[in-house]
């Protein structure tokens, strides 16, 4: 199955919020409650939340000596080796062979591990409930099922988000930054960070400007773990070996005086 | 005007810890009616924070480190260090339920807890984490029954654990390595091994501890450095968040190492307290073996944690006057420096009062680390900033203090220590 991918090209937006609405139709998340803030960007919502799962932001970035307004996006990357999935203890989090990494929230323990694991910070908790899940963007995986697009895509009016197989996509991202060189960075977004995402983005400034992380292992966040992991059965039998071992040699007059007391018919 | 309850006394002591106790408990039932944002800083930036340094990290360490010194030494130390052995277990058992507690109100979901053992993903630290839970607490009840045994004479059972254990010990161990590995030869391996040592005891080849079957103490150590371990390992998944100060590839390994260090220390604590609390002699012979024991697994712990930085290049980021490396600073100074430089002082390491207070600055180094690590060491995005809120704190008091009632209680009314029975408490 063709793994699938979104392409953000960042300097189409318009920052109409089209697709953070969509994406709140969707999954009938609620409006929330909004205060002022000091943090990067200007946008409403301040970040992520469990009720907004697609966010636009607002930067203004110095380009050409003049401020301007240059939008960013914030999602779940749907990474192709994803730490939240690695981490999760249950299985919770699953990455689909098309590219969606989703969340059964039957299985979920609440544990938040995923969210310590995300290199992009994404998973979101519910903290105001008794019976609280882990939320993120699912990259429409019941929508792409049935042949359609995800709900961002299909609603953006600019063209800044494309769907498609994700090798096209990452060709598509590198003939554009190649077709207008002064316009783009030389830089996918997603190409390389924590192994490879299903979400490109490409941008007319450097992404640090945007709030975009770039603190992001360019391995995926499995193969820090994996060696740890691997260990186990080897300590566990080097443990048993030489407990044992050396026990049994601790304790050889022990046991000849055990014997001597008892059936006396070894040494 | 001496009242008592269950053979303890009903002092101020206890009092206030039946207090905080209950205090805690009713938060922690606010909690669970109102969603941890209520009682908790907890963060969309932050979603670890004080109970899992303090509760999970530390408690474990502290919890379990001294039994696997005590395991340690009573498989190779000969009978002498049999008294050490019985106490550590219990703290163990008590610290570990303490800890299952803390993790009920920690996890957002901890009715479904049981889902570990049915869906797997041997890939998760956490997974790992979970399973030796399980297991050692599983492992602890057993080596815990011979007192209850012996309280109620119950000759009969004591004979039938004694035979049955150590396979118990074997197929979790088993159970656990297949869990970890999906893997045949592992497993045929690992239980092979075991099982040979059991057989080897039965038919007399090996010497048969009368008191606890050696596989059981086997079963706990295995356990306990995988567990211990594993607690490092989860914070290897976080290169992008953890400080390098802190993160290394080697985490779990010093997550292991500082554990004994504090194993050791807690051992000194624990019976310097029960002998000042029981009216009993303390002693002082056996715990300068121990202070020479815990002298060393400072130093060790030092030399690995500093070759570590050295090799990783951690140099400047340590000179630079940052919260985390002030936190650093602070964590070696309480934990390895000063109670190394105690314990070399030959007029202090002779004195039962300087080992008891090295010992518990190890201690205290060692909750300075495991929160540096857990939260002091944690960058987070987007301007989130955590600080535990009184109620994370007051939660955890609690937990700690019903645990030490549960101790008082247990160790007044069955034969822990060897001579605290016949000594217990008046009614």
């Amino acid at each position: 199955m063709a793994i699938k991918a979104l392409l953000l090209d960042l300097p189409r937006c318009t920052g109409c919020r089209g697709c953070q609405v969509a994406c709140k139709q969707q999954y009938k998340r609620g409006a929330e409650k909004t205060t002022f803030f000091g943090g990067p960007g200007y946008q409403n919502p301040a970040d992520l939340s469990p009720q907004t799962w697609c966010l636009v932001t607002y930067n203004e970035v110095v380009v050409n000596g003049r401020y301007e307004w240059v939008f960013g996006k914030r999602q779940c990357m749907h990474c192709q080796v994803p730490g939240c999935a690695s981490a999760c203890p249950v299985k919770a989090l699953e990455k689909l062979d098309n590219g969606p990494v989703t969340y059964h929230k039957e299985k979920c323990i609440g544990c938040r591990y995923c969210m310590l694991a995300c290199p992009f910070v994404v998973p979101r908790f519910e903290y105001e409930t008794w019976n609280p899940y882990i939320t993120k963007c699912t990259m429409c995986a019941s929508r792409i099922a049935v042949g359609d697009i995800p709900a961002c895509a299909k609603a953006c009016p600019t063209g800044a988000i494309t769907f498609g197989n994700r090798e096209v996509m990452i060709r598509e991202a590198q003939q554009r930054i190649a077709g207008n060189p002064k316009k783009y960075i030389h830089h996918i977004y997603g190409l390389d960070e924590a192994g490879g995402t299903c979400v490109l983005h490409i941008s007319s400034v450097r992404f640090e400007e945007l709030g975009y992380i770039l603190r992001v292992p360019r391995s995926p966040m499995v193969a820090h773990t994996e060696p740890a992991m691997k260990t186990i059965p080897m300590v566990m039998l080097g443990l048993a070996t030489v407990l044992g071992a050396s026990y049994a040699l601790r304790t050889r007059k022990q046991r000849n005086n055990q014997q001597a007391g008892g059936a006396g018919s070894q040494s | 005007m001496t009242l008592s309850v269950l053979n303890v006394r009903l002092g101020i002591g206890t009092l206030l810890l039946g207090a905080v106790t209950v205090a805690g408990g009713g938060l922690a039932a606010y909690r669970f009616l109102t969603g941890i944002g209520a009682v908790s800083n907890l963060n969309q930036g932050y979603p670890w924070g004080f109970w899992i340094g303090f509760d999970v990290l530390a408690g474990i360490a502290l919890a379990a480190g001294g039994f696997v010194v005590a395991g340690l030494m009573h498989m190779f130390g000969g009978g002498k260090y049999h008294a050490l052995v019985r106490p550590t277990i219990l703290t163990a058992f008590l610290g570990y339920l303490l800890f299952i507690g803390a993790l009920l109100v920690d996890l957002g979901r901890p009715w479904t807890i049981w889902h570990m053992m049915i869906y797997w993903h041997h890939e998760s630290p956490m997974f790992e984490v979970g399973w030796c839970v399980m297991m050692y607490t599983t492992i602890l009840f057993m080596e815990f029954l011979p007192v209850v045994f012996e309280r109620f004479r119950l000759e009969h059972l004591y004979g039938i654990w004694r035979n049955v254990t150590p396979w118990v010990a074997i197929a979790l161990l088993t159970l656990f390595a297949f869990a970890m590995t999906h893997s045949l030869i592992w497993v045929l391996a690992i239980g092979g091994v075991l099982a040979g040592f059991e057989l080897l005891v039965r038919f007399g080849f090996i010497y048969r501890d009368p008191r606890m079957p050696t596989l059981l103490l086997m079963a706990g150590i295995m356990f306990s450095v995988l567990h211990q371990s594993s607690l490092g390992s989860l914070y290897l998944m976080v290169p992008h968040k953890l400080n390098y100060i802190w993160y290394s590839p080697i985490l779990p390994l010093s997550f292991l190492v500082s554990a004994v260090a504090a194993g050791v220390a807690m051992v000194i604590v624990e019976s310097t307290w029960s002998a000042w609390y029981f009216g009993r002699e303390n002693e002082i012979a056996l715990l300068r073996d121990v202070g020479h024991v815990l002298c060393w697994a400072i130093f060790g712990t030092l030399a690995l944690r500093g070759s570590d930085l050295v090799i990783r290049g951690v140099g400047t980021e340590l000179l630079v006057l940052t919260p985390q490396s002030m936190a650093f600073w602070i964590e070696v100074l309480v934990g390895f420096i000063i109670p190394l430089a105690i314990l070399l002082t030959p007029e202090f390491a002779d004195s039962a009062r300087w080992l008891l207070v090295s010992s518990i600055m190890v201690i205290i180094g060692l909750l300075i680390n495991r929160m540096n690590v857990a939260v002091v060491g944690i960058t987070s995005t987007y301007g989130a900033t955590y600080y535990p809120h009184w109620m994370e704190v007051a939660i955890t008091a609690g937990i700690v203090a019903g645990g030490l009632l549960a101790y008082v209680v247990i160790c007044s009314n069955f034969p822990v220590f060897p001579s605290a029975h016949e000594r217990r408490a008046h009614a």
